[in-house]
């Protein structure tokens, strides 16, 4: 019982850090309508900003606040340059060949700056854990849980409660009138995208010191991501984090109870969650259904 | 009117004599992103290019150094990989990002039956019927679905394909690794390197002659029919989502094969041969070849072979910055790849030598 109580609880922390990731996939396919494959790296990116300007001696807090910084004018800049000019062609393939190139050419700037050595991102409250009914919870796993939930909650409310936020949904739901109502739909897309870009950053900070950061850190991480993206459905914020939270939690208790899976092959688990759910409800949980007319 | 004007520029008597009617000057980016048809070159001359081409290679093996062979037998191999995925991507208009997986079904296929005792040249075509069965498989539920979610779930096989590989210690003995016997029978007097070269090379005409009358033939008009517009060629009789699956389990058996030759070449692989990396190399032969063209296929292997050999030698680093920039500027600036600069730049010397043309053309 307590070994399942402690996948529960390992399976919610490694799920928040999923969902988040998920969410920035959802931020930017709700801007582009497409999957930035790149996200990944743009994360590991932000927790090795995050790691050379704690390294530089700044406090881990306004480090992370630089390094989110980066990220979301990094996000800011593709999007304007790389994605919106394709975007205007309506074709899949430039897309994700550009997001892949972004993906490739990104990783091997990272190991080529900071090299395939390990570096340690220290955890935000210290070592140590806390005892929630029974399982260990650390600090960092408390920290995870607790920002991702906050963050989602205070992004809600971005989007319901501030004209921004409004804008963006405008944009997202009706380009053309939010246009002809004098939205700046070109500037929301890329704000779309530095948002993306950001929360990225946290992601990939928070989880360093849990993987160990180099270059292949973000890999199995980014495959999940899309697991839980798809499970929620593409286009929605909330299913981002519940499906984050389901594959966290379907991965930690089959990689514990299912001999066959075990640790190493986890991964196989994203793909079928990702084939399933993209047969049976395409839309996923919370994702709005598309309707083509003919 | 007009007579009034030409007899005041007379008067006027311009320095410069009328110029003769020319093409519009364009801007090099235009040059570039202008989509080009194929040169019109007769059959003969086609013919003879293509012969001369295979001879030249043949030559290659016997008088050069083993590494040499190593790159030219590892450019063949890619391109059958790459004219597979052409086909896909090209002709039916659905991404994969993920042919590693199937090349790896190749490799491994040829290196288990190959170590039960068959002759590794045995297992090739069983290499390609097991990656068209697998790919069969995979893609009935895969294709269901199009574009980008297509491409989400095959570039998550090609994640998965190494830890897959690994879990399957088994039969692939995992990590460890596993050796191939890549030898030539020993009634043939050849080297490894020079056998296997010869083989890709047998392998890669094939290739070539099976893709052209692909194109040609009533499967791959429904494949474009169906990439153009799905409605229409499905009322016009194209079993759509079965075309899609044998399309697809095609193209994964082009991978097969390759992967089959690549595993002989090397005598010996293991999970890490067959990472995201390799499908992503997979995808930049077509896109820097140029998408939809077999000629391209070619071109996009030599160049995916030759930039790690030359960038690597930088920095380890350098070869994939180099993949990455070279995609985003072949997306923005070549989107018809390198078999488009070549066709734009050879098109003025076919236009001026009249028998380079068919005689419909002359």
């Amino acid at each position: 019982m307590d070994l399942l109580l402690q996948q529960l609880v390992d399976g919610v922390a490694a799920g928040a850090i999923y969902g988040a990731l998920a969410l920035a996939l959802v931020l930017v396919y709700r801007a582009s309508h497409t999957i930035n494959f790149a996200q990944g790296e743009m994360a590991l990116l932000g927790a090795y900003l995050s790691w050379q300007f704690f390294a530089f001696g700044l406090p881990l807090l306004a480090a992370l606040a630089v390094s989110v910084l980066a990220c979301a004018v990094l996000g800011m800049g593709i999007e304007r340059v790389l994605i919106r000019p394709l975007a205007k062609r309506n074709q899949h393939l430039p897309m994700i060949i550009t997001t892949l190139g972004l993906m490739i050419a990104l990783n091997a700037v990272i190991a080529w700056v900071w090299g395939h050595q390990t570096r340690e991102v220290p955890p935000v409250l210290g070592q140590g854990a806390v005892e929630v009914a029974g399982a260990a919870l650390s600090r960092q796993d408390l920290v995870i849980i607790a920002t991702v939930l906050g963050g989602a909650i205070a992004l809600a409310a971005f989007f319901r409660f501030t004209r921004t936020g409004l804008f963006m949904r405008a944009t997202v739901g009706d380009p053309e009138s939010a246009r002809l109502s004098g939205v700046r739909t070109g500037r929301m897309l890329s704000v779309g995208w530095g948002l993306a870009g950001g929360i990225g950053a946290i992601a990939g900070t928070l989880i360093a010191p849990e993987l160990f950061l180099q270059p292949g850190m973000m890999a199995p991480v980014l495959i999940y991501a899309f697991a839980a993206a798809t499970l929620g459905g593409l286009d929605s914020p909330l299913g981002a984090i519940v499906g984050g939270i389901i594959v966290g939690l379907a991965e930690n208790i089959a990689g514990t109870y299912v001999p066959w899976i075990g640790s190493e092959f986890k991964q196989g688990l994203a793909l079928a969650i990702i084939l399933v759910v993209l047969l049976l409800r395409p839309a996923g949980l919370f994702g709005s259904r598309k309707v083509v007319r003919v | 009117m007009t007579t009034q004007l030409d007899e005041q520029t007379e008067r006027a008597d311009a320095p410069e004599p009328a110029a003769p009617a020319r093409a519009p000057r364009i801007t090099p980016v235009e040059w570039l992103r202008t989509p080009r048809p194929p040169l019109p070159l007769s059959k003969p001359v086609s013919l003879t290019l293509g012969a001369a081409g295979v001879v030249a290679l043949a030559i290659v093996p016997f008088v050069n150094p083993s590494w040499v062979n190593l790159h030219v037998a590892l450019v063949l191999i890619f391109a059958i990989v790459a004219m597979g995925l052409n086909l896909l991507v090209g002709m039916g208009g659905q991404v994969s990002l993920g042919h590693a997986a199937f090349f790896a079904v190749g490799a491994y296929t040829t290196a288990v039956v190959g170590a039960a005792g068959v002759p590794a040249v045995a297992t090739l075509p069983l290499a390609g019927a097991v990656a068209f069965a697998i790919g069969w498989l995979f893609g009935i539920p895969a294709l269901r679905l199009q574009g980008l979610q297509l491409g989400l779930v095959t570039l998550a096989l090609a994640l998965v394909t190494p830890p897959a590989i690994r879990q399957l210690d088994e039969i692939t003995r995992g990590s460890r690794g596993i050796g191939i016997d890549g030898d030539a029978p020993a009634w043939i007097p050849l080297d490894q390197d020079q056998w296997v070269t010869l083989l890709a090379l047998a392998a890669f005409v094939l290739a070539w002659i099976a893709t052209a009358r692909f194109a040609r033939g009533r499967l791959g008009r429904s494949f474009v029919a169906i990439r153009d517009a799905e409605l229409v060629a499905e009322t016009l009789g194209v079993a759509v989502q079965r075309t899609k699956v044998r399309l697809f389990a095609t193209s994964a058996a082009y991978a097969g094969v390759g992967g089959g030759l690549y595993a002989m070449l090397l005598e010996f692989i293991g999970p890490e041969n067959f990472g995201l990396t390799l499908s992503i190399s997979f995808i930049t032969m077509i896109v820097v070849g140029g998408i939809a063209t077999v000629p391209g296929a070619v071109l996009g292997a030599a160049f995916v072979q030759a930039v790690p050999a030359i960038a690597g030698e930088i920095d380890p680093a350098a070869a994939g910055f180099t993949y990455g920039v070279v995609l985003l500027l072949f997306v923005f600036f070549v989107p018809f790849g390198l078999i488009g600069v070549i066709r734009g730049a050879l098109r003025p010397l076919v236009d001026r030598v009249p028998w380079l043309r068919p005689r419909r053309l002359r």
